[in-house]
């Protein structure tokens, strides 16, 4: 023990990592490669997705989930992103697949990075790993391979096999939305988290939207439930994920998101963005915070979706 | 608790739906021991596996709602629209997360898995990508591969399914292959570029199965459902079929299985 500690504290006292939504989409700039966590219609950082299209963030390769959903379509059809990273956009029964997304896809307006959720890990395993590439057996005798000239076929040094070389997926900043953590950016997910640790693994920078922040105490409860150690930032948002489901807090608004999906399909039908516009105006531009969003789904929208 | 103790209600009498066909053959085609996903929103598939759990397969591993599950206790399995629904997880025995999921291949060996496409051509490949010439100008972008690429090169079996039999979605050639089957029915493809597990067993339809003959690797017509004809399997499909002397009508459900799908397994009536 030194004579410093001894006398008391010594080299200061530990940060806190709790940020505001803007703070963190602060982090991006135009042409970097973000990721967005969450599974389908699940766990989504939809506050951060929102501030991204107000930030007027452009040329953005956006990283999906293995299965992403629709905040993928609103990135697109936000003019957002410009690539996309992910095997799946969709949202199951509510529409198979996303409309902007077919949309922009079939005119050419984005880039898709194609590949199956496996390559999808593989390559954000040789980000967390800081190797080049993974190899991977799946996307032989495929179009994966021919579409996708990053994943390289190559002959395995080992045994003299042919195997697919998955680059590594390596992203700037990552967002996740999960359900609980304390100031010092401990995050601890309700059910299985998907691949939101795989996620934050291949990235440079984590910021995650939590329902609560909560005590230390209460994260040392448990502490083998802690997915993420040490996000970068913490972004206080109760209802983060809407209109997508939190685990353990609330299910997806479907009227909700039917409301988004008939303006994104008529932007597929007919190439009319006035559905879109309209959406896009008053529930991601006009509101003032995050909060101001949730007025307008109204407060009895958001407690019905509590209850199954 | 086992299955003899399912609630005594009386099973619809009607005869089995194109769908309860389809999860039947799925169901009698599942060996205990061997490991399923039931997805979200393929209503098929995951009826056919849960028929097999509650049969035959007291040892079948469960995936359910990314949950390890064992229902055979269980007097009703609710259906859930979305994977993630948290009601689906209250009988998870363990979690599994999908990255870890993605490294744990071994298990795949043990397993039986269900591919679907918005094309699946005559020698079983699959295409979830697109329809068109040009990739960069797709005429119908599809959903993307999911895990259907690797599901099908690490998986013991796999089968294809489809609920649409029609001349657009059986093709001759698949636009592009997102899962691949057979190649171009070349003796000895699927080895010949790397791949050691075999190709696709069935393609499972609304209106017959087909397997595959094993000189050509082309798709055969193995049966037909329960009053449907030859030439109606014929004029609704894109691809020349290999159509055997004698074809078979297919084994549906059996009274007791229906009765088991119907009040246990599909009370919302996704397959009728």
């Amino acid at each position: 023990m030194t004579a410093e500690t001894a006398a008391g504290p010594a080299g200061g006292v530990r940060r806190h990592h709790i940020v505001e939504v803007s703070d963190a989409t602060g982090e991006v700039e135009d042409g970097m490669t973000i990721a967005i966590g969450g599974f389908i219609n699940s766990g989504h950082p939809m506050a951060v997705v929102r501030q991204l299209i107000r930030d007027e963030r452009k040329d953005l390769t956006v990283v999906g989930a293995a299965s992403a959903g629709l905040e993928i379509d609103l990135l697109i059809a936000a003019g957002v992103a410009s690539k996309i990273v992910t095997p799946y956009v969709g949202a199951e029964g509510l529409v198979g697949i996303g409309p902007a997304f077919r949309h922009a896809a079939q005119s050419g307006q984005i880039e898709v990075f194609e590949l199956d959720e496996a390559h999808y890990y593989a390559g954000l395993r040789a980000s967390a790993q800081r190797v080049p590439f993974n190899p991977w057996r799946a996307g032989l005798g495929t179009s994966l391979v021919e579409i996708n000239p990053a994943l390289k076929v190559f002959e395995d040094p080992i045994n003299g096999e042919p195997l697919v070389a998955v680059p590594a997926i390596e992203i700037d900043v990552c967002f996740l939305h999960a359900a609980i953590s304390d100031q010092y950016g401990n995050v601890q997910h309700n059910g299985s988290a998907y691949g939101d640790v795989a996620i934050s693994a291949a990235s440079e920078r984590t910021f995650v939207s939590v329902e609560q922040i909560v005590s230390s105490e209460q994260i040392r409860v448990e502490p083998l439930r802690t997915t993420i150690d040490g996000a970068t930032g913490i972004i206080r948002a109760p209802f983060g994920a809407h209109p997508y489901a939190a685990e353990g807090y609330y299910r997806p608004d479907e009227d909700h998101l039917r409301k988004y999906i008939a303006a994104s399909e008529e932007w597929l039908r007919n190439g009319s963005r006035a559905g879109l516009d309209e959406y896009l105006e008053y529930y991601v531009k006009e509101p003032a915070d995050p909060i101001d969003y949730l007025e307008r789904v109204g407060l009895r929208a958001l407690l019905a979706l509590n209850e199954y | 608790m086992t299955t003899s103790l399912a609630p005594d209600l009386p099973a619809d009498q009607a005869a089995a739906s194109a769908k309860e066909i389809m999860a039947a053959v799925i169901a009698h085609d599942i060996r205990d021991e061997e490991w399923v996903e039931v997805g979200a929103n393929l209503p098929v598939p995951r009826a056919g596996a849960l028929l097999a759990h509650l049969t035959h397969g007291p040892n079948l591993t469960v995936m359910i709602a990314m949950t390890k599950a064992y229902l055979r206790d269980e007097p009703v399995l609710e259906e859930f629209e979305y994977i993630t629904d948290v009601r689906a997880m209250r009988w998870a025995e363990a979690y599994y997360r999908h990255d870890q999921l993605l490294s744990a291949q071994r298990r795949r060996r043990q397993g039986v898995f269900y591919c679907g496409g918005i094309e699946i051509d005559r020698f079983g490949n699959s295409n979830l990508i697109g329809v068109g010439e040009d990739y960069r100008r797709l005429a119908f972008r599809g959903p993307g591969p999911i895990g259907t690429t690797n599901a099908t090169v690490q998986s013991g079996r796999w089968h294809l399914v489809t609920t649409a039999h029609n001349p657009r979605v059986l093709v001759d050639r698949v636009s592009f292959i997102s899962a691949v089957g057979y190649g171009r029915g070349e003796p000895g493809y699927r080895e010949a570029i790397g791949l050691q597990n075999p190709g696709p067993t069935y393609i499972i339809t609304p209106l017959c199965v087909f397997d595959f003959d094993p000189d050509t690797n082309s798709a055969r017509l193995a049966s037909v459902h329960d009053g449907v004809t030859v030439d109606e399997v014929v004029a609704r499909t894109g691809f020349e079929i290999v159509i055997p002397d004698s074809v078979p009508t297919t084994v549906g459900p059996t009274p007791g299985e229906l009765k088991i799908l119907r009040t246990r397994i599909d009370t919302g009536r996704a397959l009728t």
